[in-house]
């Protein structure tokens, strides 16, 4: 089970495709003439949303003086080079020459984006995201929402892995692995990636002949190396999703309070089920590797309870009794 | 979708109404009365019935009305001097000037280029659609980014399904209702709040408001949030200018304020998750921060034997408190044959 993500409404996309045709006026008045490749690269959009979105506008207009929407009244376009060879002139204008301001949220969305990238080594210093955050409150329509993100501290071996990665050199380090054991590996870096407080390197791993993540913070001694990384981020896929499942992936079954549910709904993948019995609910989980998931259950408070194998059972139970026993008890 | 279902006007696209509608507020100074905007705009004025029954159009405006403020687009109402409480007479228009990027915010390359990261932050949920937004209006202004950050590919997570009625809650100041799970205790309880400010803090999301029953400004998680937040239609006046910036202010003196000394194993996955924390790497034991005791006893008890805690001794009850509770959950008989048809 994953909680829904979609969103209401036929409304939702009528109200973002204004916005695109929004942007995209300006855009076209600032470039004389300008290929429809073109422009659905410079937005990251497909073609046929710009000429959609640029067959509309040059039917669109105010109402003018008349109320009926004369000619002189509607934007217009070359519609020879349009239709015949893709490319996009504005040859009337209305109303609008400029770009729109930003939303409060909307500014309020980058403002804690950058808030959130002021703990990378390396990136833009307070100065310069003080100023950033001023022009975002001038350029916005309303005063930008209270959204606010506390840097991290990140951690210490985000230097090297960072410099590895500018100066694309092999990346060398002591690796602790999820269940426990340290292994020595070298990595060609392909990208930094974080998730909230956590950061990963995802490389080319020499040991395993296959692109890899690691955390960051289980990474020791950390050495940039003298050789020329072999692998880079543009020779090599690298999947988007960062935890896949595998084959050795463990299902359990965890017994948990429904109210409680939200508490563990970060952990649910497409295929988690839940089945409520009285004001329990039981879910099974598929958890990474057989060494995390008891850190999971142990760290829920002891509102959850593992049914199911037996053997995790028996390993979140000797778990707690080790740690209890360091306390005396 | 509330179509008329008369006899077939020419059938509009949403997108084209949408953008008549704003083309026509921005082009009239004086501003447009609804009778006029339902008569002449495109989209409106196929299924306007003069001197008929247009409610249903008039409804049609008013979600409109709310899309297109959605956006953060200024529309505004104005009454004609002398002739308030008339809402025949209202007229809407959308200021120019106030609805233009002002011309003295410019960016730099440079600046695009860490604002188009700063945007790419947000990859689901629902500021990645605002953020989605804003991107695209920087890019409107047709300056190339340098990327000064090539190969980093930073996300933030609002997991919590609270997080979007909140937001929207907070932004047109209505107060909400939620059930709220206290860390450390074991039944949850309704909270009426005004919402004033979210905030990232230790990489959790917080809300920060005023608790209606206790009058008092509070701190919620989300995480902690069980079910829906309702939305009601009390509206609240509190001004909430800063408040993000108070409300980390708070967090962050009550992590400095509160310290545990742990010993942690070493080379475990505990030690590699608190070093990064630690006042010292070097320290043995090792001095740790936290922001609530009942958050932090959680995390702890997850590393099971990898971390003791000497101090302050109400951590360290709260740790041992769940590890028995789970060493009980975990032997002899499955909760599952206890819990079959007991009520709470």
């Amino acid at each position: 089970m994953t909680k829904s993500t979609a969103r209401a409404g036929a409304g939702l996309q009528g109200r973002d495709r204004l916005a695109f045709l929004l942007v995209l006026v300006p855009y076209l008045i600032e470039h004389e003439q300008v290929s429809v490749a073109t422009a659905a690269e410079h937005f990251g959009v497909g073609e046929a949303l710009i000429r959609e979105s640029v067959a509309l506008i040059a039917v669109s207009g105010v109402p003018g003086e008349t109320s009926a929407y004369q000619h002189e009244d509607l934007f217009d376009i070359d519609w020879d080079l349009f239709e015949q060879r893709d490319q996009i002139v504005l040859t009337r204008l209305v109303v609008i020459d400029d770009s729109p301001r930003f939303s409060a949220r909307e500014a309020a969305a980058l403002i804690a984006g950058l808030q959130y990238l002021s703990a990378l080594p390396g990136s833009a210093d307070d100065e310069v995201i003080g100023s950033l955050m001023s022009k975002l409150a001038i350029g916005s329509s309303g005063r930008p929402t209270e959204v606010a993100v506390a840097a991290s501290p990140a951690t210490a071996a985000l230097v090297p892995v960072r410099d590895a990665l500018a100066q694309r050199r092999e990346l060398s380090f002591d690796y602790l692995s999820a269940d426990g054991r340290t292994e020595h590996r070298t990595v060609d870096p392909l990208r930094v990636e974080s998730l909230d407080r956590d950061w990963y390197l995802r490389g080319w791993c020499h040991l395993r002949q296959a692109v890899r993540t690691f955390r960051i913070d289980r990474m020791n001694s950390v050495e940039i190396g003298e050789n020329q990384a072999q692998h880079g981020a543009d020779d090599l896929s690298v999947p988007s999703d960062f935890f896949q499942p595998s084959a050795t992936d463990l299902t359990v079954t965890i017994n948990i309070d429904t109210a409680a549910l939200p508490m563990i709904a970060e952990f649910f993948t497409a295929d988690s089920q839940v089945r409520e019995v009285g004001n329990r609910s039981l879910v099974n989980l598929r958890l990474g590797h057989v060494h995390g998931f008891k850190r999971v259950v142990a760290g829920l408070g002891g509102l959850a309870e593992v049914t199911d194998p037996g053997t995790a059972r028996e390993e979140v139970a000797a778990w707690s009794r080790e740690a209890l026993a360091g306390y005396g008890l | 979708m509330f179509e008329s279902t008369r006899a077939t006007p020419p059938r509009v696209p949403v997108e084209e109404r949408l953008f008549s509608l704003v083309l026509a507020l921005l082009a009239s100074e004086q501003g447009l009365t609804k009778a006029e905007i339902l008569s002449t705009v495109q989209g409106y004025r196929q299924r306007f019935v003069r001197g008929g029954d247009n409610t249903s159009l008039e409804r049609q405006f008013e979600r409109d009305k709310d899309d297109v403020r959605e956006l953060g687009i200024p529309l505004e109402t104005v009454e004609p001097p002398g002739e308030s409480g008339n809402n025949q007479l209202l007229r809407y228009r959308i200021p120019k000037g106030e609805y233009d990027l002002p011309a003295e915010v410019t960016f730099s390359p440079a600046e695009i280029g860490v604002l188009s990261l700063a945007g790419t932050v947000w990859r689901e949920g629902s500021l990645s659609d605002e953020s989605q937004r804003a991107l695209h209006k920087l890019r409107a202004l047709g300056v190339e980014s340098s990327d000064p950050l090539i190969g980093y590919a930073p996300r933030l997570r609002t997991r919590e399904s609270a997080f979007a009625p909140l937001n929207t809650a907070m932004d047109r100041k209505l107060e909400v209702a939620f059930d709220y799970l206290k860390p450390g205790d074991e039944h949850a309880r309704r909270r009426r709040v005004a919402p004033l400010a979210l905030v990232q803090h230790e990489g959790r999301w917080h809300v920060h408001g005023i608790d209606r029953d206790a009058e008092e400004p509070r701190t919620f998680l989300l995480s902690r949030i069980l079910g829906a937040v309702t939305t009601t239609r009390r509206s609240f006046t509190e001004d909430n200018a800063g408040s993000a910036e108070r409300a980390l202010t708070d967090l962050r003196g009550l992590y400095e304020s509160q310290c545990a000394l742990l010993d942690v194993r070493p080379n475990t996955e505990a030690a590699r998750r608190l070093l990064t924390r630690a006042l010292d790497r070097e320290d043995a034991p090792l001095r740790v921060h936290y922001t609530d005791v009942n958050v932090f006893a959680d995390e702890l008890a997850g590393y099971g034997p990898e971390v003791l805690v000497r101090e302050p001794a109400a951590l360290r009850d709260a740790v041992i408190e769940r590890l028995r509770r789970t060493l009980r959950n975990h032997t002899a008989e499955a909760v599952s044959d206890r819990s079959e048809g007991e009520s709470r």
